[in-house]
């Protein structure tokens, strides 16, 4: 069994009367790659910031492999933070940044020179050595807040929302670029966001939190294909939540079938009817939305077909269409939270 | 040949004049003109009791040749350096301490209202009202001598360049604390919290991120600090009991004797000292991120 | 009444009740039959703080009709104002010492003495210098010496008494040093024992240039460190020296501060931060009117006295020129010079000042007899006891004993550079 880098144990933040996070429980193996997932106000943050030392933690502990840090300072916790706007120091240049925490250790100028170039050729920004923050672009900063944020030789690196202020296309390198730091350097990443693309993309272990709380912990695999409950389900996305006799149940889009010119018999139950609404080309696939009813929301259903499989018998909006499933990729959602 | 560019109306081409005019003419009339008024008048002659215009330099050269200006410019000097390094450090606390430990904005306000609620009265009023405190008979000096401290007043306390220091610290200290406190409260608290992760330790936060973040509020304060103390005559008046001088009263001085020409070339002289270290200051530092 | 009025011409009516009221002014010993037409001039009067009470104002208004604008400005504003602005006043109070360097810049006329109702009764020492036949011969810038010119033309001085004037007399006095009586043990009694290592740090000296010089001249000069051959115009040799002295005096803290206005010297002295010092007679009666034993101490070298008085601009003309005499006889005529007399000054003309005090009041200020009743001061603060008498005497005691007047020297520029450097020492 491998052994729990961060152990959460009863997690509560409290700011006055609201209560950010609730009692979570988490655990987090060893070099891996966490993502906590929700939207913004899920409390996310909050732990993140609590598990790195710069929130105060109202009840509960953090345990960093295995060792009890609730209350120790930010530094001598193991773990390390780079901030969603990469916090770095304004004043100083690339080398004097990633060089800082040994210079406030103490170390000599000429090690720290050394140390703090090879961080800064790990993150290939050799040829930057002297440029202040503000002449690099948001790609370059980050490179650096990462070499600085592991200048410490933290065993945990936490990241908060650390894609967010990139653009898309960067975005995606960026986390290529992330997820093979974390394999090379063989350390656990907790990272932040609201992307489920992000989340699914990078997560070894995806944690979907909401009102403070954890609605599912899990491999990406686990998550997307077995969301616990409609919340899960409905932020994941890319489900279709139906009503059935068993109950509430997720469908995932691209398992759904669509029937141009009414159903066929064997269909049975695990069938809607309805009008198309809307199609989206989205060059591999495309996105047929049926609706059921054009006044309820729940009544829109999502089908995601392969190109080929929707040209064969293609569907335009106001046509009237069946969709169906089989009881195979059905999967029963556990009823959502109050 | 081409056919010319039809010419703009003439109103298009006279509205960019039109929009710095305001600014201009308030420049010129409140700044320019009594400038050139102050160097002309400073190649003027005079006797006791008449200004005559004229070109003369002995006015300049006059000012060059006396120790007392001289002297008078070194003790205005001393005093600028005193008081920017006492406001300096001053400010530097007091801000820090309503930036960074301060936590409710309403707090933060009421702690700013007060150090600028002195300020809605006269400076004169609160300068005079330091003087039955230090005096000889004052308050310090009564208690220090009831509790057997001391058994002869202390007399640097009024009427020497303590009191003066003092009272400028106590005036000033505020356009120190405004910028740094802007200064201050624009550092991202990320970066706090990255030094913290970095290990560094409070006071070592203060000095390697923090100081060096408030470069261009120690700048503009300075600014403030530089052209109110270089210039003072007050002050140095009212707490100095005559026993220091600034260039500015010495100016004083000159314009009550109807020396004119002679406070003229001062002024000058002045000017040039305040303008060079304002300039020195801001070629170091760029204040404009900071407006 | 406005002027339209005036020049449309008087209505029989009119012109008996002015008459009427004339006679009945004249009948009851008020000063004169004051014409209707000048009651809308005012006269700009720019003026030291000493003569620039606004009691004075209100009076000549109510008397004569004139406003009066006061513009109380410190002695050197006064000055340059003067100088500088001939336009912005038509009446100029200044310092005798003053007009010494003003009246040759040309922007005051002269007044005809002709025009002056009680000129014969000025006080003699504006016109010959003497107030009596034994008085002592005073050094410095004496009023007489620059109280007349030729004539109305002229901007150089008349040796001696002319029809033209430059200043009408309003106010004058003897200065000396203030002592706090309850923190000095010893007897004062000359100018030099505000030098006696006692009083290290706690004496003051005035530091406006042209008089504490004459100050520091009068001490210098009872210490025996320096004989002057006229303390109002000194030479460089003189001024050098005594500056060096000051300087040294200085340094050694022997001053506990220099003062520059009235306001301060009454400060320190209240405060107990000073116990001997240059003073002015109206701070010493602020102090004293605290409660605060404060005594005007008759020294024997005698006093440094000044005088002050009254200036017309050259532009003024006609109507307004007019005014400018009535005024001045009406500030001549008594109720002035009581009100001077009472806040310890003296008036140029005493006869007519007499009639407008108690017989108290004239003996106590004037004759230097002990109070018969509480001496109540013009704005009506009790400032002496019954029994008390006036530091230094009488009239002819004080007046008759003045070392020095104010004055400008020669050498007043490099004396102004000078003292600077004692300033800033």
């Amino acid at each position: 069994m491998p052994t729990k880098d961060v152990e959460l144990i009863g997690l509560t933040k409290r700011f006055g009367d609201s209560v950010a996070v609730k009692a979570i429980d988490l655990q987090i193996y060893e070099a891996s790659y966490c993502c906590l997932l929700g939207p913004s106000g899920c409390g996310k943050s909050t732990t993140l910031r609590m598990i790195a030392g710069h929130e105060e933690v109202s009840e509960g502990d953090i345990l960093v492999k295995g060792r009890q840090v609730t209350w120790q300072q930010p530094s001598k916790r193991g773990t390390a933070m780079m901030f969603q706007n990469y916090g770095l120091f304004p004043h100083l240049n690339v080398e004097e940044n990633v060089a800082f925490s040994l210079r406030m250790q103490g170390v000599g100028k000429a090690e720290r020179s050394r140390r703090a170039r090879e961080l800064i050729e790990l993150v290939e920004m050799q040829a930057y050595l002297h440029r202040r923050p503000h002449e690099l672009s948001g790609g370059q900063q980050q490179r650096v807040a990462l070499a600085r944020a592991l200048s410490t030789e933290p065993s945990i690196l936490l990241l908060d929302e650390p894609l967010s202020a990139l653009d898309p296309f960067l975005r995606i390198r960026m986390r290529e670029e992330l997820k093979r730091f974390q394999r090379e350097l063989g350390i656990t990443f907790i990272h932040v966001t609201h992307s489920q693309d992000e989340a699914l993309a990078l997560g070894d272990q995806v944690v979907v939190m909401q009102d403070g709380e954890i609605r599912q912990s899990g491999t990406a695999r686990e998550v997307y294909d077995t969301p616990s409950n409609e919340f899960v389900a409905r932020f994941i996305g890319g489900h279709n939540i139906l009503k059935t006799e068993t109950g509430t149940v997720s469908v995932r889009a691209d398992h759904m079938d669509l029937h141009v010119g009414g159903l066929p018999s064997e269909a049975g139950a695990r069938a809607r009817l309805g009008q198309v609404v809307a199609l989206e080309y989205q060059g591999s696939r495309i996105r047929v939305t049926v609706s059921e009813n054009p006044d309820q929301d729940e009544a829109r259903h999502v089908v995601e077909l392969s190109d080929r499989s929707f040209y064969a018998a293609p569907a335009n909006p106001g046509d009237a269409v069946g969709i169906s499933w089989s009881a195979a990729d059905e999967h029963l959602l556990a009823p959502t939270h109050a | 040949m081409q056919p010319q560019a039809p010419k703009r109306p003439l109103f298009e081409r006279l509205l960019p004049y039109m929009q710095i005019a305001p600014l201009a003419l308030l420049l010129c009339f409140f700044l320019l003109i009594p400038l050139v008024m102050i160097v002309t008048v400073s190649f003027w002659n005079y006797n006791g009791f008449q200004v005559v215009p004229d070109i003369v330099l002995f006015n300049y050269t006059e000012m060059l040749g006396s120790a007392t200006i001289w002297r008078t410019l070194f003790s205005t000097i001393l005093f600028t350096l005193t008081t920017l390094a006492v406001t300096a450090a001053l400010g530097f606390a007091i801000a820090y301490h309503i930036a960074f430990y301060v936590r409710t904005p309403l707090m933060r306000t009421v702690l700013f209202m007060a150090c600028t609620i002195p300020f809605l009265t006269s400076n004169i009023i609160r300068m005079i009202s330091w003087v039955p405190f230090l005096g000889r008979q004052g308050l310090i000096n009564s208690m220090l001598m009831d509790i057997g401290l001391i058994d002869q007043p202390l007399d640097f306390l009024l009427y020497s360049r303590f009191a003066i220091c003092l009272v400028y610290v106590y005036l000033f200290t505020l356009f120190m604390v405004t910028p740094l406190y802007n200064a201050m409260s624009r550092i991202d608290r990320s970066v706090i919290e990255a030094a913290i992760d970095a290990g560094a330790t409070p006071v070592q936060i203060m000095f390697w991120v923090v100081l060096p973040l408030c470069k261009t509020g120690f700048a503009i304060g300075a600014v403030f600090v530089i052209t109110v103390v270089m210039g003072d005559f007050v002050t140095v008046r009212i707490m100095g009991g005559g026993h220091s001088a600034t260039t500015g009263y010495l100016i004083l001085n000159q314009i009550s004797l109807l020396q004119y020409p002679a406070a003229c070339a001062n002024a000058v002289m002045l000017l040039v000292v305040v303008m060079s270290a304002i300039g020195g200051l801001l070629r170091g530092v760029d204040i404009r991120k900071a407006l | 009444m406005t002027m339209s009025n005036a020049r449309a011409g008087w209505t029989r009516r009119k012109f008996l009740t002015t008459t009427g009221a004339g006679i009945a002014a004249s009948t009851l010993a008020a000063p004169m039959v004051w014409s209707q037409n000048i009651k809308d001039i005012v006269l700009r009067t720019t003026s030291g703080g000493t003569a620039a009470t606004n009691a004075l104002a209100q009076k000549a208004k109510e008397d004569t009709g004139i406003t009066i604008q006061y513009t109380a400005l410190d002695t050197d504003s006064v000055n340059s104002r003067v100088a500088t602005q001939p336009n912005s006043y038509e009446l100029a109070g200044l310092e005798y010492f003053s007009i010494k360097k003003l009246y040759p810049t040309g922007v005051l006329q002269p007044i005809d003495t002709k025009r002056i109702k009680y000129y014969d009764d000025i006080v003699p020492l504006f016109k010959t210098g003497k107030l009596n036949a034994d008085s002592m011969e005073a050094q410095g810038t004496a009023p007489h010496t620059v109280n007349f010119v030729e004539d109305f033309e002229s901007t150089d001085f008349a040796s001696g008494e002319t029809e033209w004037m430059t200043l009408i007399p309003t106010s004058y006095n003897a200065d000396t040093l203030g002592i706090r009586t309850d923190m000095i043990d010893r007897k004062i009694t000359s100018w030099a024992d505000i030098m006696d290592p006692e009083f290290k740090g706690k004496s003051a000296l005035v530091n406006i240039p042209s008089i504490g010089i004459m100050d520091a001249a009068m001490i210098l000069e009872a210490m025996g460190e320096i004989t002057y051959g006229d303390k109002g115009n000194m030479t460089r040799a003189e001024i050098d020296k005594t500056i060096e002295f000051l300087i040294r005096a200085k340094r050694d803290r022997h001053f506990r501060a220099l003062w520059q206005s009235f306001d301060e010297s009454i400060n320190l002295m209240t405060s107990g931060e000073v116990v001997i010092q240059s003073m002015w007679s109206p701070a010493v009666a602020a102090v004293r009117s605290q409660g605060i034993p404060c005594v005007y101490q008759a020294l024997n070298e005698g006093y440094r006295a000044w005088g002050g008085g009254t200036g017309i601009a050259r532009h003024v003309t006609g109507l307004q020129l007019d005014a400018v005499y009535e005024y001045f006889n009406w500030y001549l005529s008594g109720w002035a010079g009581a009100y001077l007399n009472r806040e310890g000054y003296y008036s140029a003309v005493l006869k007519t000042s007499k009639d407008y005090m108690t017989e108290n009041e004239w003996g106590f200020w004037m004759e230097g007899k002990p109070a018969t009743a509480p001496i109540v001061s013009p704005e009506g603060v009790k400032m002496e006891d019954v029994g008390a008498v006036r530091d230094g005497g009488s009239f002819e005691d004080r007046m008759g004993n003045i070392a020095c007047w104010n004055s400008v020297m020669d050498e007043d520029r490099y004396m102004v550079m000078k003292w600077a450097e004692f300033a800033t020492a």
